[in-house]
C-alpha cells in the first residue's frame, strides 16, 4: 500500500508522518513517533487503554488507520495532558486518590477523563463518569477510586479548560 | 469504510482479509446531516453514535434509536462508529436495527447511477446480508416521526451493563386509543434470528385489542413462539425466547404505563 504523509500536531508540536493509510494510528504513536505512554491492552477495541483525543474527541487508536486521520488534527496523548492544567489537576487527583495501581489503562482513563472534564459544563455525577468511562476497562482497583478522583478533578477543573472550545462531539 | 470498529478488528486480527484499495467516507459532509422534516427525520449514513445522542432532533423523535446508540461500545466506539457502518455490518446483534424497523422507515443507497429508496424492512435480507450493490453507498435514513402520545423504547440483555455485545434486544413503537385498545404495537427483535425481525404475527393480533393484564400473559407467550433463535457463544435458544417474550410484556407495560 503507497503511503501517505500527513502534518499533524501531536500534544502541541507539529510532526510529519508518512505511513500506510492501513497502519494503526497507535503504531504509529508508539512506534514511529516514540510516544510510549498510550498503551495497547486488547488491540480490539476493547479495553480503552489505547486512547486518545484527535482534535478533541476520545477515541480508540488501535481501531483508527492513520489515513483516517486528516492533514492539520490536533492529536493529544496522556504526554500531552501534563501540558494543560486540567491534565495536571487530573493527574494530582489520581495520585491523592490512589486510583492508580498497575498503571496500565491509567493513560487511556485519563485521556477519557480529559475529553468529559473539558467538554461538561459542570463537576460531572458519578453517573455520568461511569457512563464516559465504561470504554475504559481496569482490572486492578475496582474503580471505586477512579471515580472519585475524576469527581475530585472535576470540582478543581479550570474554568477555561471547560468545555473545550474546539471540542465538537460527534464529528 | 467509515468508523472501522469492526472492519480494523477483522483487519488487524486476519479475519477479514486486507483490501488492496478502501475508501474513506468517514469525513464526507454530506452524509453527516441530521434534519427534520414534517412527518419525518433524515440522519445521514455517516452520523456518529455520538452526533445523534448530542442532536436536538434524533432524541425528540427516535428516542428508542438514541437509547440503542448509547449502548454501542464505550464513549469512544461511539464517538467512531456510523448509522450506516452498523447497518452495513448487518451483525444479527446490531443495536440499531429494531428501533429503525419499527419505524417503517426507508434507506436511500447511491451510486454512480442515481438513488434508490428501500424499505428498512427489506433492507437486512439474511444473515450479514444486505440489499445494497457493490457500488453503493448508505446515504441517509428517513424515519417517519414518533407521533404525538406514541411511545417508543429500546431495551437490551447483556452480561453487563455497558460495552456487551446483546444476548437479546428490541424495540417498540406503539400507540393506545382513546379508549385504551391498542391503535398499533410494533415490536422488532434482534440477536434472536439471522438479522432483527418484526414479530408481525403478534403485531396482528394485538391490533384493537384491550390491554389487558391476560393479554399480555398471552403476547409474552405468543411472542416466544414466534422468535426462533439458536445457540450460540452469547446464549441458547431457550433462554432468548423466554427473554423475548418478557421484552414483550415489558414493552406492553411500558405503553400502558410510561416509566
Amino acid at each position: 500500500m503507497a503511503e501517505v504523509t500527513r502534518n499533524w500536531r501531536l500534544n502541541g508540536d507539529p510532526i510529519e508522518v508518512s505511513v500506510p493509510p492501513g497502519r494503526r494510528l497507535l503504531d504509529v504513536i508508539r512506534e514511529d513517533v516514540g510516544k510510549t505512554g498510550t498503551k495497547e491492552g486488547c488491540g480490539e477495541g476493547e479495553c480503552g487503554a489505547c486512547t486518545v483525543l484527535v482534535d478533541g474527541q476520545a477515541v480508540l487508536s488501535c481501531l483508527m488507520p492513520a489515513g483516517q486521520v486528516p492533514e492539520g488534527a490536533e492529536l493529544t496523548t496522556v504526554e500531552g495532558l501534563e501540558r494543560t492544567e486540567g491534565g495536571r489537576v487530573l493527574q494530582q487527583a489520581y495520585i491523592d486518590k490512589g486510583a492508580a495501581q498497575c498503571g496500565i489503562c491509567i493513560p487511556g482513563m485519563i485521556v477519557s477523563s480529559y475529553a468529559l472534564l473539558s467538554y461538561v459544563e459542570d463537576s460531572p455525577d458519578e453517573k455520568l463518569i461511569r457512563e464516559s468511562h465504561a470504554g475504559n476497562i481496569c482490572r486492578c482497583t475496582g474503580y471505586e477510586k477512579i471515580v472519585e478522583a475524576i469527581q475530585y478533578a472535576g470540582e478543581q477543573w479550570p474554568r477555561d479548560e471547560r468545555p473545550t472550545a474546539t471540542s465538537e462531539h460527534g464529528r | 469504510m467509515a468508523g472501522c470498529t469492526d472492519l480494523m478488528v477483522g483487519w488487524v486480527s486476519g479475519g477479514l482479509s486486507v483490501p488492496e484499495r478502501a475508501i474513506d467516507v468517514s469525513r464526507l459532509a454530506e452524509l453527516k446531516e441530521i434534519d427534520e422534516r414534517a412527518d419525518r427525520i433524515v440522519v445521514g449514513g455517516g452520523v456518529t453514535f455520538m452526533a445523534m445522542r448530542q442532536s436536538s432532533i434524533v432524541p425528540r423523535w427516535a428516542p428508542a434509536l438514541v437509547e440503542a446508540a448509547a449502548t454501542v461500545g464505550g464513549y469512544q466506539i461511539q464517538t467512531m462508529g456510523t448509522l450506516a457502518g452498523s447497518m452495513v455490518n448487518a451483525s444479527p446483534a446490531g443495536d440499531p436495527a429494531p428501533t429503525l424497523l419499527v419505524t417503517d422507515g426507508t434507506v436511500a443507497l447511491a451510486s454512480h447511477r442515481g438513488e434508490r429508496e428501500v424499505p428498512l424492512g427489506k433492507f437486512w435480507t439474511g444473515y450479514r446480508e444486505i440489499d445494497r450493490r457493490p457500488d453503493e453507498l448508505i446515504v441517509r435514513v428517513e424515519l417517519p416521526k414518533l407521533a404525538e402520545g406514541a411511545r417508543e423504547r429500546f431495551r437490551k440483555l447483556g452480561p453487563r451493563g455497558a460495552q456487551a455485545i446483546s444476548k437479546v434486544m428490541g424495540a417498540y413503537r406503539g400507540k393506545l386509543n382513546d379508549d385504551g385498545t391498542i391503535e398499533e404495537f410494533r415490536v422488532s427483535l434482534g440477536s434472536v434470528a439471522p438479522t432483527a425481525v418484526r414479530l408481525s404475527n403478534l403485531e396482528n393480533w394485538l391490533k384493537g385489542q384491550e390491554l389487558t393484564p391476560e393479554l399480555i400473559d398471552e403476547a409474552e407467550s405468543r411472542a416466544s413462539r414466534e422468535v426462533e433463535p439458536i445457540d450460540d457463544i452469547r446464549s441458547t435458544a431457550r433462554y432468548r425466547q423466554w427473554v423475548s417474550g418478557r421484552l414483550v410484556r415489558g414493552f406492553l407495560s411500558d405503553l400502558t404505563s410510561p416509566a
